[in-house]
Parts: structure tokens; C-alpha cells; sequence
């Protein structure tokens, strides 16, 4: 079995290591100290196991976890963690192994037959996506940024910085700074983990930052066109058009 | 808005006020040979534009509040002294009309001469009741700021209050403690010494936490000693990712702050900085004594990518409200963030304990 140990801190990383050392039949593949190097570690070892820090500079390990699956790579996963309460509650809800910084060996060994015995089941037992166990453990609070792997490249894209985001059959296309990326996924599925008061579905297909929105043009009785700080012009539909008006009313309350 | 306007039970309180001086004025009345109804359709018609008049003595009040001393009470007692004349005189020059209307009247065709013959007296009577007024609208201003105070000084107390429990919670930040006895954990097999080390840093920072938490104000040494604790254990954490540029006037040593107002900085400095980093960077602490006051700096590299924070974290708004909860305009707190370095200032007076 081979695994890789993914944590910023290299007394951390040392200790589930050490901890590995009674288990003979796991390899330490490579050890990572930030999700890029964990994202590259992953292409070329293809571990079966990961310890993943949640924590981490530029990428988090959920965000790790987002990425790799877009890649179909899903080692199983233990995750492991000082103090977060609000992931500690979307684990357990959502059965996932953790191990809460300091551990025992007796907890590690727990959780390292988990998640073997996780390894060699049906794929029906694998766990949640890593979009929705990170909404879990937001708990109801936004997004920030969104993770966009593009060919060898991760983008991090703060959510101050999207401008519009447009349905590309099962990929969005998002717009930030004069660029374009693609992810896949759902524009109702992204839609669902934004602010809704900072980021509107103005359209079957479209999603607008506020922010950048100047004015409504009206074109014919039923056609209207979003104008944007950069002369963009995209298309508002009759209810996105209804859900401006509801902001804008609210608002003014 | 005058207080008495603005709330019915007041008004009727204070036109009620004015009934007993309508009784009196018809009584002199009567007594100057006026008839029953003479004297009373004059004196509570009169009375009663007198009370609203009179309540014009509030405004003039407002814009003449009394001083703790006697100085200016000259010009305050002219301003006084012509506004009562010009009211007395506009009230018996109203008498006048309202005699002249009352008139029309049977059995009130006497009034206007009446009045004419009353008019000096009437004049007279309006100044004292405006001067009454004066000094009726001076007691008000007076419970209406005791009151103010009283209300802010009960929010200032809340908000210290509340920013010590807070300040106090802090200091335990539970992911710097875990993490830390994770470290310690990893040292325990790897490197013994090191992690006898690391605990005894770690109560190092614990006793002197809890030490400070106790008090109001510390003197910066103190404040230092506490960072120069926690940096150690960070930088056993973060190994090389953590270095410190420690540039601090041992003058500035003894000057008294606020407790655990340098703690939350440090504690930024680290969680958005060298930790949101994967090389780290370098933790910089300056101190320094410029023309009686402390300049007290903490610097920090962070993720260029990583938009611009908007407004003050609750961290450093405590920070901000506590130093100036101490020394007011005496002190100053900014923060930049320029070409890739935060930078948190404090400036304060430096005070020594006497």
C-alpha cells in the first residue's frame, strides 16, 4: 500500500511517518508540504492512502481533495487536524476518518485500518465529494475561492476577482481579470455555494458579480442585457431580471 | 427638538406647570378690581402662549451651556437679560392684542383699557417667568448630559469588558496550543532534548499568559518577553519557514500599554503571514522611542495573490479600541499593506510607572 503524507509542518509530517513505521506493508511514497507539491506527488505515485492536513498555505485540504478528484484520483483519505470544529462535525456526519493533532497510536492504527478497509470496498462506500464535505465544514458560510486545474496549472480564483461565470454544458466557464478558465461542474451546483447576495443567476447560464454590474439596458419588451464595468454585455432573463429587482428592493428597505 | 415637546406625558406635565401662575395672575386681577370673567379670559389665554413663548429659552440655553466657573457668565447674563426683555415685551404686546380681541365680547369691553393700564406690570411679570424658564432649561440640559454620560460610560465599561474576555480567550488559541503539543509529540521520539525544550516553553508562555491576563496594565517588557515565548515555540513548529528580525530600544522597555496588546498582533503576523505561506518569510518586531512617544512595529510578508483583506480583522479592531481606550488621541494605530508586507503601527505615549 502507498501513501503519501501531505502537512505543512515538518514535525507533523515526522509523526504520522513515525507512526507508519509499524506498518510495514505501507510505503511512504513522499512526503508534501503544500498542495501543489501534494497535487504533483499524487500524478506521479498514485497512492492508495493520503494523510491530509486541512490547513494548509495556498491550498487547503479540501480544496487538494477537490482537485484530485477532478483528476478521478480518490485515494482514500485520512484527514488530519488541530482544531476545526466545524470540519470536525462534517466528518462525523459524514463518516469520514480524521485524526485530531495529537494522537495516539492506538487512535492512528484505528483509523489506518478504516481506511484500508475503506481501500478495498465496493466504490459505493467511498466518501462524499470533497466540494460537498467542504461545504459541510463551512457551515453554511460561503465561498472564498474557487480551485481550477487547467492542463498542469491550479489556478486559485478569489471570489473578489470572478467577474461572471457562464454554463458550458457540465463545466463552467469562469471570468476573472480578462481570463478564462473552465471547471466541471454544474452552474446550479456552483451557484449553491456562492454569497447570493454578492453573486447573481441572472440567466439560465449566467451568473454575475454585482460588483461589477453597471446597468440594465432594455433592448425589446422581453430582452434586457446586463452592461458591466468592462462593456460586457450579458443576457438578464425575465427571472433574473426578478431576482435584481429583489435585491435592489431589499435593499432599499 | 425640545425635550418637552418631544413626549406628550412631559408636555402636559409642564403645561399643567403653568395653571397655578394663571390662577395667580387672575387673582392679582381681581384684586386690581377686574371682573371674574375679565381676569380669566385674559389670564389663561395669556398663560398658555407664555408656556410655549417661554419654551424658546431652551434653545438659547443650548447654545449658552454653563461653565464649571464664573468666567463668561457676564456676556451669558446679557444674552440672557435682552432675550427676556424682547419675550416680556412681545407677551404684554400678545396681551394687548388679546385684549382687543376679547373685546367683542359682552361684558369684556373694559379689557383693552385694562390691559393698557396693566401693560408695565404685564411686561415685568414676563421677564421673571422667561428668566424662570431660562433657569428651568438650564437644570434640564443638565440631567439630560447626566444622563448621556451616565449611558456611555455603562457601554465604554461594556466594551472593555467585553474585549478582555476576549483578550483573555485569546491567549489560549487552541490551534497554536494543538498544533504545538503535536510538535511536541513528534519531538518526543525524534529529538528528546528538544521537545524538553518545547515544554517548557510552552509553560514559559502559559504562566506569563495567565500572569498578564490578571492585569490592566504591563509594561512593554513584559509584552515582549510573552511574544519572545510564543515565537520560539513557533519557530520550533515552523522551522525554518519562521525567521525573526528583532530590532527592539531597550527604552522603550518600561512604557505601559494595555495587556496583551502586542500578543494579537504577533499571533496575525503569523496565522496571515508566514503561516498562509510556503516559504515563510521573516517576522519583524521593532520598538523604538521618537519624541516622548513609542513607535511599537510588527511586519509581516503575505500572500501577494491573496486579495487585499478588507477592514480590520476582530483582532485588530480590539487592539485599535483598547490603545485608544487608553490613551485617546495621544496614540495611533495603522496598518498597510504595501508590495507585499503588512505592517501593523502602534504609536503611544510613553508613560513609565511612577
Amino acid at each position: 500500500m502507498k501513501a503519501l503524507i501531505i502537512d505543512d509542518e515538518d514535525l507533523a509530517r515526522a509523526v504520522v511517518r513515525e507512526h507508519l513505521q509499524a506498518h510495514p506493508d505501507v510505503e511512504v511514497a513522499a512526503e508534501c508540504a503544500n498542495g501543489f507539491e501534494a497535487l504533483k506527488a499524487v500524478a506521479l505515485h498514485e497512492p492508495d492512502l493520503i494523510f491530509l492536513d486541512i490547513q494548509m498555505p495556498k491550498l487547503d485540504g479540501f480544496e487538494v481533495l477537490e482537485l484530485l478528484e477532478a483528476e478521478g484520483k480518490r485515494p482514500a483519505v485520512v484527514f488530519v487536524t488541530a482544531y476545526d470544529q466545524h470540519a470536525l462535525r462534517a466528518f462525523e456526519a459524514q463518516a469520514v476518518d480524521y485524526l485530531l493533532k495529537p494522537f495516539s497510536k492506538e487512535r492512528f492504527d484505528g483509523a489506518l485500518a478504516k481506511a484500508r478497509a475503506l481501500h478495498t470496498a465496493q466504490p459505493a462506500a467511498l466518501p462524499p465529494p470533497a466540494s460537498e464535505l467542504a461545504a459541510a465544514a463551512r457551515q453554511g458560510r460561503p465561498l472564498e475561492r474557487i480551485v481550477v486545474k487547467d492542463g498542469p496549472k491550479v489556478t486559485v480564483v478569489h471570489l473578489d476577482r470572478l467577474d461572471w461565470v457562464q454554463a458550458q454544458d457540465d463545466y463552467v466557464l469562469l471570468r476573472t481579470e480578462g481570463k478564462s478558465l473552465l471547471k466541471q461542474q454544474t452552474l446550479a451546483h456552483l451557484e449553491s455555494q456562492l454569497d447570493s447576495s454578492r453573486f447573481i443567476r441572472i440567466h439560465r447560464s449566467y451568473i454575475l458579480n454585482l460588483d461589477r454590474l453597471v446597468r440594465i439596458e432594455q433592448d425589446s419588451k422581453e430582452h434586457r442585457d446586463a452592461i458591466l464595468r468592462d462593456g460586457t454585455r450579458l443576457p438578464v432573463s425575465r427571472a433574473g431580471y426578478q431576482r435584481l429587482r429583489e435585491l435592489w428592493e431589499g435593499d432599499s428597505l | 427638538m425640545h425635550p418637552l415637546l418631544a413626549s406628550r406625558a412631559r408636555l402636559g406635565a409642564y403645561l399643567l406647570g403653568w395653571a397655578p401662575i394663571a390662577l395667580l395672575l387672575a387673582g392679582i386681577a381681581r384684586s386690581q378690581g377686574w371682573s371674574w370673567a375679565e381676569s380669566g379670559a385674559l389670564a389663561f389665554p395669556l398663560c398658555l402662549l407664555a408656556a410655549f413663548l417661554f419654551l424658546s429659552a431652551w434653545f438659547l440655553c443650548r447654545a449658552l451651556p454653563l461653565g464649571p466657573t464664573l468666567k463668561g457668565l457676564g456676556p451669558h447674563g446679557a444674552a440672557w437679560g435682552t432675550a427676556a426683555l424682547l419675550m416680556g415685551g412681545l407677551w404684554a404686546g400678545l396681551a394687548w392684542v388679546l385684549a382687543r380681541l376679547l373685546a367683542w365680547f359682552p361684558g369684556l369691553e373694559a379689557l383693552p383699557h385694562r390691559v393698557n393700564i396693566a401693560l408695565p406690570v404685564l411686561t415685568g411679570l414676563g421677564i421673571l417667568l422667561y428668566l424662570a424658564s431660562v433657569a428651568l432649561s438650564y437644570l434640564m440640559l443638565a440631567q439630560d448630559r447626566a444622563s448621556e454620560a451616565e449611558r456611555k460610560g455603562a457601554e465604554l465599561q461594556l466594551l472593555a469588558q467585553e474585549s478582555e474576555l476576549k483578550a483573555l480567550r485569546a491567549q489560549l488559541n487552541p490551534h497554536f496550543l494543538f498544533n504545538s503539543l503535536n510538535s511536541l509529540s513528534a519531538l518526543t521520539a525524534v529529538d528528546p532534548a528538544r521537545a524538553r525544550e518545547m515544554c517548557l516553553l510552552l509553560s514559559d508562555f502559559l504562566r506569563r499568559s495567565l500572569g498578564l491576563g490578571e492585569r490592566r496594565l504591563v509594561a512593554l517588557r513584559e509584552e515582549l518577553d510573552l511574544a519572545r515565548a510564543y515565537l520560539a515555540i513557533e519557530q520550533i513548529r515552523f522551522g525554518k519557514r519562521l525567521q525573526l528580525a528583532w530590532a527592539v530600544d531597550p527604552a522603550t522597555e518600561p512604557a505601559l500599554l494595555p495587556t496583551l496588546l502586542l500578543q494579537p498582533l504577533v499571533e496575525n503576523a503569523i496565522k496571515h503571514g508566514i503561516a498562509a505561506l510556503p516559504e515563510g518569510g521573516t517576522l519583524s518586531l521593532a520598538a523604538d522611542v521618537v519624541e516622548g512617544h513609542v513607535i511599537l512595529r510588527v511586519e509581516n510578508p503575505m500572500d501577494a495573490e491573496a486579495p487585499a483583506p478588507q477592514g480590520l480583522g476582530l483582532g485588530l479592531r480590539q487592539v485599535r479600541q483598547r490603545l485608544l481606550g487608553r490613551f485617546g488621541s495621544r496614540a495611533r494605530f495603522e496598518t498597510t499593506a504595501l508590495d507585499g508586507i503588512h505592517r501593523v503601527t502602534l504609536v503611544f505615549p510613553l508613560e513609565i510607572e511612577s
